[in-house]
């Protein structure tokens, strides 16, 4: 066999392995050899997908495990095994991936210093599942390692054990187990429909003679994958789990999980559905949608956000509608804008996480109110958050900037343009506000963010703060890095995963486009919110006061929306369903 | 949302649904009238290929043996949890007595019980580990055996209380166990990758039909995940048992930032 | 008759959503949650069902007598294994929370905000 497809499977099985053996041998340990360990591991394996990736950029890597290879069962219609294929893409952002879990130790080293090493467990089965929903090219196999990345995420969110963490925890739980439910019946479905389970063989089943179950399965495995991901109404369950998880698995759950969503959507509709018109349809003219609503709805609950981590999770939630725009083109230049703003945005928001980790750990708060003016003493991390808010805001520099203006490109919406600069401004405007508040000392009266939810609480406090900082600054470092060096990667590869032609001139010249003025609309409009944000001065006149309570009904309305009753969640998903079985009847 | 708002928008929801949905129904195979390529090309090629005549045993240890680790990593990281969230605000403690509550009486526990647990335990033990052993013919398994195993044990506290039963099942025993379950299993798909075939590849002597050991590598990875069944489940009623143990001192440490 | 399985799940499925939108208790939603999961063994062995087939175990019958589909079959017994592990996930967590808060109430806890 190949060299490469030896090394394929290893790239699940080491960590599953090193996984089994810290709790075997966790009662004998020593201490910090599991940070070590997990460290260690997850560095092996961001250069062993890179190097797959870049094995698989002509032709992917495929291995069958157990043997079963096509050929075993006699006929041309079953395939008896599972097999996984590491194209370029595939392959690259379970490298990325990776680069995460890695940096996320060492932003944790010393952390969970207690013995037994469970957060280390859970961590390395979360990378493995993560990896295998790349790879695998078996959509049952894609349910196990979808739910395996759900069940440790959960045990992650819980772990502090605060009261928060655990109605958290149970919001994330309900919400994304009915989710996976979803997800069975449409592999129900699909399986009764094609009679197999390998992507391949149901894409040629299902070519030409869509029907009913075809859309039926598929509309089942986009709410699923759609919760994951965290786009309006499914993504409720985002802004309680982000706030109330440590800081080193918030920096993986926005930097990593609800990406591989869309990632896994994406999958589907290319590997299943190519050739099912009326999936194609939906997806093309009806996604975007969602992802312009999700932008939307993200930035301005963002906007109205006090507790850190709270506001990055709604950032995060209207950075992945982008994400989901980039999805819904089918295209080659639409698949490499949203692999690069995986890159970027992951990079950029696993980056801002540690550094509302750091302000846990130093003052035992992330509320921009409650911090005002005390984090003078550590201008590194507020230097940094600055440099990220505005990467988020859209600057015209580094790998997001130049992934959103691919995306543009390539869906040539209005809307969704108008849609992307909106949600940018806010996001990046809001971190802006809250850093000058935390980090300089400016501030006016506060806005709507004042009714916003918080809480006090604590991380471990006694790690030191370069360790802290250094893995959050050399994210940001990647993320500055200019899109061009990815070009010749990115071309060959968007091409790989769709089999189809070339990335088209105007696609192409994007990537490598010289800055027209309107780049720096976004971040215009985010650093002139910030500015009038602070300005703020308290209503005194009659009309001020009619003024600022026009203001807040807005942010009030979604934060009665918001309302971190699972019981609410679970029917906002129920009407998700009924809107995409009627987006669906109607493209 | 006031429970009367829930209420109208899930049936909006419904009524949304409805047309879907019984398109969807419509469009299915009729019930018992179809059949699938793929499990009937495992029924055909599988019982030669392998010698095993548990189909189902066959697709879940060998044709689809990664959907199994998968789940067996599943078992841990649930059972890692568990132990996490019980465990960690409850502290290690090994303190040998239930928890009295004010206000409510001691029942004692008849011979009757006693007895019938012993008898019961020992019987369910042995029947766990013969429907495991035999998973390859009959039907049954690694998982099924697994959780009658620890049913068993579970028997056990029900018969001999609290005191004994932390004396007899262990935690680190269990949760070794468990490791080494899912260790094994992980190895049954390296080693033969160092062997240069394809992972999971049956690499041992196949056996006959109908015959206790057959199957080749299935015989061991049915071992793994009866024993990591087995320790999972049991740990887990372990932890929930343990939350009626009396506390030790007012706090406990315990983990959890 | 031959569509009553399909229905039978989806009827499943509505039933346990119900149940979890308007609960009061945690535990009856874990409850409502298996309700959802049962849905799905449904759809799923159903699918793989044939009639006059026996089971996919061939020791008292030669191998080639007529079978149902063993790999539905696989799949359930995965998905189980997967519903006992968040149920307990679950179950330990609403201990946790009950210990910590007081109450059991869906519509009463949700995090970084005062209870009501």
């Amino acid at each position: 066999m190949a060299p490469a497809a030896t090394f394929l499977p290893l790239a699940v099985l080491l960590p599953l392995g090193a996984a089994a053996a810290l709790l075997m041998l966790s009662h004998w340990l020593p201490p910090r050899s599991a940070d070590m360990a997990a460290t260690i591991v997850s560095l092996l394996l961001a250069v062993l997908c890179g190097w797959l990736a870049w094995r698989g950029l002509d032709q992917p890597i495929v291995h069958w495990f157990a043997g079963w290879n096509p050929a075993s069962a006699g006929r041309p219609d079953v395939r008896l095994g599972i097999s996984f294929a590491a194209d370029a893409p595939s392959a690259a952002v379970s490298a990325f991936y990776a680069l995460l879990f890695a940096a996320s130790f060492v932003f944790s080293w010393g952390y969970f210093d207690k013995v037994h090493a469970h957060f280390h467990v859970l961590m390395l089965l979360f990378l493995a599942a993560m990896i295998g929903f790349c790879l695998t090219r078996d959509l049952f196999n894609l349910f196990v390692w979808f739910e395996l990345m759900s069940i440790a995420a959960f045990a992650l969110t819980a772990y502090p054990l605060r009261e928060s963490s655990l109605e958290g925890a149970l919001n994330f739980i309900v919400t994304n187990t009915i989710a996976s439910f979803s997800m069975l019946m449409g592999i129900g479905i699909l399986y009764a429909r094609t009679g197999t389970l390998d992507f391949a063989l149901m894409a040629h089943a299902i070519a030409g003679h869509d029907g009913a179950l075809a859309a039926g399965g598929f509309c089942l495995l986009a709410v699923a994958l759609m919760t994951k991901a965290a786009i309006v109404p499914f993504h409720f369950w985002l802004s309680d789990a982000h706030a109330v998880a440590p800081s080193p698995v918030s920096v993986i759950f926005s930097g990593a999980m609800v990406s591989a969503g869309c990632f896994g959507l994406f999958k589907i509709v290319i590997g299943i559905f190519p050739l099912d018109r009326a999936v194609v349809a939906f997806v093309h003219d009806g996604l975007p949608w969602f992802g312009i609503v999700t932008a939307i709805l993200g930035g301005l609950t963002a906007w109205a956000q006090r507790h850190l981590k709270r506001l990055l999770a709604f950032s995060t939630i209207a950075h992945l509608g982008i994400v989901l725009i980039g999805v819904a083109t089918l295209t080659p230049a639409g698949e490499a804008g949203m692999l690069l703003y995986i890159g970027g945005h992951g990079l950029i928001k696993a980056a801002l996480f540690m550094i509302a980790g750091i302000l846990l750990a130093r003052f035992n708060s992330c509320d921009e109110i409650t911090l005002y003016g005390r984090g003078r003493s550590l201008w590194p991390a507020g230097l940094a958050m600055a440099v990220g808010a505005l990467l988020l805001a859209n600057a015209p520099v580094g790998l997001l900037y130049r992934a959103g203006d691919v995306i543009d490109h390539a869906i040539g919406w209005r809307t969704a343009s108008v849609a992307a600069v909106l949600s940018s401004a806010l996001t990046g405007g809001a971190l802006l506000r809250a850093a000058a508040r935390i980090f300089l000392g400016c501030s006016g009266a506060p806005g709507p963010e004042r009714n916003a939810p918080t809480e006090r609480e604590r991380e471990k406090s006694d790690r030191p703060l370069w360790l802290m900082l250094l893995p959050c600054c050399l994210l940001l470092a990647l993320a500055l890095l200019p899109a061009d060096l990815l070009e010749p990667f990115l071309r060959r590869a968007a091409r790989t995963l769709l089999a189809s032609s070339n990335m088209d001139a105007a696609a192409t010249a994007a990537l490598r486009q010289t800055l027209p003025a309107s780049a720096f609309l976004a971040p215009g409009l985010a650093v002139g919110l910030a500015f009038l944000s602070l300005m703020r001065r308290r209503p005194v006149s009659r009309i001020a006061r009619a003024a600022a309570r026009l203001e807040m009904l807005p942010f009030r309305g979604l934060d009665i929306l918001h309302s971190g009753f699972v019981t609410d969640y679970v029917v906002w998903m129920a009407l998700g369903l009924g809107a995409i079985a009627m987006v669906f009847s109607l493209t | 949302m006031r429970i009367r708002f829930r209420a109208a928008a899930l049936a909006a929801s419904a009524a949304a649904l409805f047309p879907a949905a019984w398109a969807v129904i419509a469009a299915m195979p009729p019930f018992g009238e179809h059949v699938s390529p793929y499990g009937a090309a495992v029924n055909a090629v599988v019982p030669a290929a392998r010698h095993v005549s548990n189909m189902v045993a066959a697709v879940n240890f060998d044709l689809r043996g990664l959907d199994t680790l998968g789940e067996e990593s599943m078992l841990l990281c649930a059972v890692t949890g568990t132990v996490v969230l019980l465990r960690g605000a409850r502290g290690e403690g090994t303190s040998g007595s239930a928890v009295r509550l004010p206000g409510r009486a001691i029942a004692q526990r008849s011979d009757a019980t006693i007895l019938v647990c012993r008898f019961a335990a020992t019987l369910l033990f042995f029947f766990g580990v013969y429907v495991a052993l035999h998973g390859l013919v009959t039907p049954g398994g690694g998982f099924q055996g697994g959780v009658i195993i620890a049913s068993g044990l579970l028997l056990l506290y029900l018969g001999e209380g609290y005191a004994h039963w932390r004396s007899i099942v262990r935690g680190r025993i269990l949760s070794f166990l468990e490791g080494a379950g899912a260790l094994l299993f992980v190895l049954v798909g390296a080693i033969p990758l160092a062997l240069g075939k394809a992972a999971f590849r049956n690499i041992l002597p196949l056996g006959t039909l109908r015959d206790l050991y057959a199957g080749g590598t299935m015989v061991v990875v049915n071992a793994a995940v009866a024993c990591a069944v087995a320790g999972g489940f049991t740990l887990i009623l372990l932890e929930f048992m343990e939350e009626t143990r009396a506390p030790e001192t007012e706090r406990e440490p315990g983990e959890g930032g | 008759m031959s569509v009553l399985p399909w229905c039978v799940a989806a009827w499943l499925f509505a039933v346990g959503i119900y149940g979890i939108a308007t609960s009061r208790h945690y535990v009856h939603l874990v409850g409502c949650l298996s309700v959802c999961q049962s849905a799905t063994y449904v759809l799923l062995l159903a699918v793989g069902f044939h009639w006059h087939a026996g089971p996919p175990i061939f020791y008292d019958h030669p191998p080639g007598t007529p079978a149902v589909d063993p790999v539905v079959q696989a799949l359930v017994l995965t998905d189980i294994v997967i519903g006992a592990t968040v149920t307990a996930l679950l179950l330990a967590i609403v201990v946790q929370a009950h210990k910590l808060s007081g109450s059991v109430d869906p519509q009463r806890l949700r995090p970084l905000r005062p209870n009501a």
